[in-house]
């Protein structure tokens, strides 16, 4: 098997004459974008500007051509285009877009490697954490005193709400970004995405999705939240225009990568690994994806409707003609609540792996632990009004929603004991990668348990304006699914980057996260019980000590995340070099060369057990990443 | 997890298309494979934009239900804001406005049923055409048979997308008066862009069919198309129905 034949990646692919498309990159995407922002913007401002919405009209068509043009430059549409006019794409033409032969470049192309588009991912979610962290270290240097003037109130409704749609957005592909594209494709023994364009085509449009909310800021900021309710979003200013094509084309991408995971899954999958010898991390990649794809419809449905209140006058939310604020509240929560196990559950899931994987055990319940995800995903639809309690929305509906509310403990509690189960008694090794699954589950029952007081009625009609439900939430999104997606990143880390993630400085960054995580929001809890509203930038000195421990908490939690950036970067760039299986583990994608090769494995496995089989030997024992030895594959072949 | 190796040269293929991303990005897959990927992703597709339709739906329903203000269709707006304007007994509770703040002269009319009904017929009768195509297709039709048929798919999608523009020149009502514009002109607008999605496909099908790429059985495509098609044509139906029975 093995040959002196290079690697299909180490091809050389001449340009061809023509073939503009091969010269498409992010720059062009960003000069097209731009050219046509500014084109767009100058008819729309000649013919519109004036007229009654003009203003918000412009910014909308700017800001649409701007994602349309970015997406055009970088080569999103060329696919479309080319089977619209009857020119498919030829083999090597395939190839190019893979990113063969191009080294460093194809990570700013439109490039249809799935291991391509998973590090692209996790670049971007750094990022867009960096940027949100940011938001929200000005959020508390803000209330660190009673009466700051650090920002203006209008600055800090404006911050607030993009702190708050940033996170979302970076916390939803934060996990089913990189690594459902990186790594899950090669857990089930697939060569790639079963739609390697529409992979690229989520990514792109992620990146395109990010100016619009940054440009809020200078488009007079977003006063109405993180969740834009109707109708004050309806009157906000134009900001709140770039905040929901932001939505609108997240949508998309969300759509579009839910689809490929689940095709992906249901029709990639190498011989014999039937649905029962699913990783778990492929069955919260799924199931999370099925649940996107139910939420996020709604989520374009409330904010089509805003846009089209704000820019041509109709009135849905607006209750003077006849609509009502109810409506987006719905259809927002519909989305809402969903997402908040879009977001959970990947990270769950890759938990369960790394618990399986330190504690050298196969994951307790693998079957109960499936069971539980599709439990929360099922009744993840039906306790949206639960966020609309205070709203005075269906009083009557109130308590089958606390039900299904509290329901959800149920499956949840199974996910949790299925993690303890996992690691209980086991010969547990114990490296980053569990730090971080530790961490989690004291985080997560913390931000569990508040969750259940909060669907009780009487206590939510307490606590639903204050700080409490603030504390409640992070403990879940950051405590909960972040961490886990820490977590996810040191375990795959040395695969996907092909080097080993310096411990020391990731357990130093571990404690700084874990200890600042406590204090930020049991100073937050103290608020809440204190009675402090959220979304205020100013208080009352009663609630002062309570809000310096919790700023002095983010300041450290910040502090934290920092160093683990700077482990993420140091080690990427001057790591340890990583075997293909550091962890000796048993799911596929240890059992592939370090860095994986374009099309994952040399051979096609065949699987014959389940994925955790601690205890028995491998058939065949993991490659090793020797430069001397290179394998043949029919697709190097193919290629020659 | 036990693996045995299985060389790729054994793998999926019987076409001989070996290499990453051979057969249009779609590497290693025999057709029908390649067909089950599609047909899939097509369903999950649908479904999403399901969901939306259903919203839409519930948008429609849950406004005309409540009718805050009478200002559904501001069939009760008339007296109120004809008080307005001869300066007698208008106050903030009684007075309909429109979006504009202008007080509301005359109820708002029903939109005509004949262009909302033609539109839906439009699309409806260009899936049947591509439906059809399909058919000759799966029986080994050559272009000289498919193209007609695509191209007439196509000309009635575009029929139907100038048609529905022609209807918000002439609608009644425009975006500012109340929630029945509204919605009605949402649905208008959701229609014009699902439209714009199938006119896509119909230049695609018409296109490949001419240059003879449905030939020899490879039909999938033409079935692909005709399932979204279809549920386009569908959900404009429904659409239709309930713009027009509900409004």
């Amino acid at each position: 098997m093995t040959t002196t034949a290079p690697l299909l990646e180490d091809t050389k692919l001449e340009p061809k004459a023509g073939g503009f498309y091969r010269h498409q990159n992010f720059l062009t995407g960003l000069i097209t974008g731009i050219i046509s922002a500014v084109v767009f913007w100058a008819i729309a401002h000649a013919t519109i500007q004036g007229s009654n919405w003009g203003s918000d009209m412009v910014v909308t068509v700017t800001l649409v051509a701007w994602v349309v043009g970015f997406n055009i430059g970088i080569g999103s549409f060329n696919a479309v285009l080319r089977w619209t006019l009857g020119h498919d794409q030829d083999h090597e033409d395939e190839l190019y877009a893979a990113g063969v032969g191009q080294g460093w470049k194809r990570y700013f192309k439109f490039c249809t490697d799935h291991k391509v588009v998973g590090t692209q991912y996790l670049v971007l979610v750094m990022v867009l954490f960096a940027v949100g962290g940011t938001l929200a270290m000005m959020i508390r240097t803000q209330l660190l005193t009673p009466h700051s003037r650090f920002l203006s109130p209008e600055t800090y409704n404006a911050i607030v709400s993009i702190h708050g749609m940033v996170m979302i957005i970076a916390t939803i592909i934060m996990v089913s970004g990189p690594f459902a594209n990186f790594i899950m494709p090669i857990m089930i023994g697939a060569k790639d995405m079963a739609f390697p364009r529409l992979n690229a085509l989520s990514f792109w449009l992620v990146v395109s999705a990010v100016p619009p909310i940054l440009a809020s800021f200078l488009l007079g900021g977003v006063d109405s939240g993180w969740t834009t309710y109707a109708p004050l979003s309806a009157q906000s200013p134009m900001g709140q225009d770039g905040f929901a094509i932001t939505i609108c084309t997240f949508v998309c991408s969300v759509t579009v990568a839910g689809i490929n995971t689940i095709v992906t899954t249901l029709t990639m999958r190498t011989t014999g690994m039937t649905m029962g010898r699913l990783p778990i991390f492929v069955w919260g990649s799924v199931i999370a994806g099925a649940l996107g794809l139910y939420a996020m419809p709604a989520f374009l449905m409330a904010q089509s409707a805003l846009i089209t209140d704000r820019v041509v006058g109709t009135s849905f939310y607006v209750s003077m003609q006849g609509g009502t604020g109810w409506l987006y509240e719905n259809t927002f929560w519909i989305m809402g609540h969903p997402e908040v196990y879009v977001i959970l559950i990947p990270p769950v899931a890759a938990l369960a792996e790394i618990g399986s994987t330190f504690a050298r055990k196969p994951v307790f319940g693998y079957k109960i632990l499936i069971a539980g995800m599709a439990g929360i995903a099922t009744l993840a639809i039906m306790v949206w009004a639960h966020h609309m309690f205070t709203t005075g929305w269906a009083p009557n509906l109130a308590d089958p929603f606390m039900l299904t509310t509290e329901l959800i403990s149920i499956p949840t509690g199974i996910i949790f004991l299925c993690l303890i189960g996992t690691i209980w008694r086991g010969n547990i090794w114990t490296r980053l990668p569990m730090y971080f699954l530790y961490l989690f589950l004291f985080n997560f029952i913390i931000g569990g348990i508040t969750g259940i007081y909060l669907s009780d009625v009487p206590v939510d009609q307490y606590f639903h304006g204050n700080m409490f439900v603030t504390a409640h939430f992070h403990y879940t999104l950051l405590g909960g699914a972040m961490i886990g997606a820490a977590g996810a990143v040191a375990y795959w880390f040395p695969k996907v980057t092909t080097r080993m993630l310096n411990e020391r400085i990731g357990k130093t960054a571990f404690w700084m996260i874990a200890i600042g995580i406590q204090v930020t929001y049991f100073g937050q809890f103290w608020e809440g019980f204190q009675g402090m509203p959220r979304r205020v930038a100013n208080y009352n000195a009663l609630f002062l000590h309570a809000n310096q421990m919790s700023t002095t908490g983010a300041y450290l939690l910040m502090a934290g995340w920092i160093v683990f950036l700077y482990a993420i970067v140091h080690s990427w760039r001057n790591g340890e070099k990583a075997s293909a299986n550091p962890w000796h583990a048993k799911t596929l994608e240890w059992h592939t060369l370090t860095p994986v090769p374009l099309e994952n494995f040399l051979v096609d496995p065949v699987i014959t057990t389940g994925p955790y089989t601690y205890g028995e030997p491998d058939p065949i024992p993991a490659p090793q990443p020797e430069p001397a030895v290179v394998g043949s594959t029919s697709s190097q072949e193919g290629a020659h | 997890m036990s693996v045995t190796e299985q060389n790729t040269h054994e793998s999926h293929d019987d076409h001989g298309s070996h290499g990453h991303y051979a057969e249009g990005g779609n590497h290693h897959d025999t057709p029908q494979a390649k067909h089950r990927k599609e047909h899939i992703a097509l369903w999950l597709f649908i479904g999403g934009d399901a969901v939306f339709f259903m919203l839409e739906l519930f948008f429609w329903f849950y406004l005309r239900a409540n009718n805050t203000g009478g200002m559904w269709r501001a069939a009760n707006c008339t007296k109120a804001a004809q008080a307005a304007i001869n300066g007698a007994g208008a106050t903030a509770s009684n007075m309909c406005t429109d979006g504009l703040g202008n007080a509301i002269t005359a109820p708002i009319t029903k939109a005509a049923p004949i262009h909302t009904i033609a539109i839906a017929v439009l699309i409806v009768i260009s899936a049947a055409f591509v439906w059809f195509m399909e058919v000759q297709a799966r029986q080994g039709a050559s272009r000289k048979a498919t193209t007609p048929l695509a191209g007439l798919a196509l000309i009635f999608v575009i029929a139907a997308i100038v048609w529905q523009i022609v209807q918000f020149q002439v609608l009644p009502f425009t975006t500012v008066d109340g929630t029945y514009a509204s919605t009605f002109e949402f649905y208008m607008g959701s229609n014009l862009a699902h439209f714009a999605l199938v006119l896509t496909i119909a230049l695609g099908v018409f296109n490949r069919s001419r240059k003879g790429l449905f030939e020899n059985g490879r039909w999938y495509q033409i079935h692909l198309s005709r399932l979204f098609w279809v549920w386009i044509a569908f959900s404009s139906a429904v659409l239709a129905a309930v713009a027009v029975l509900f409004a």
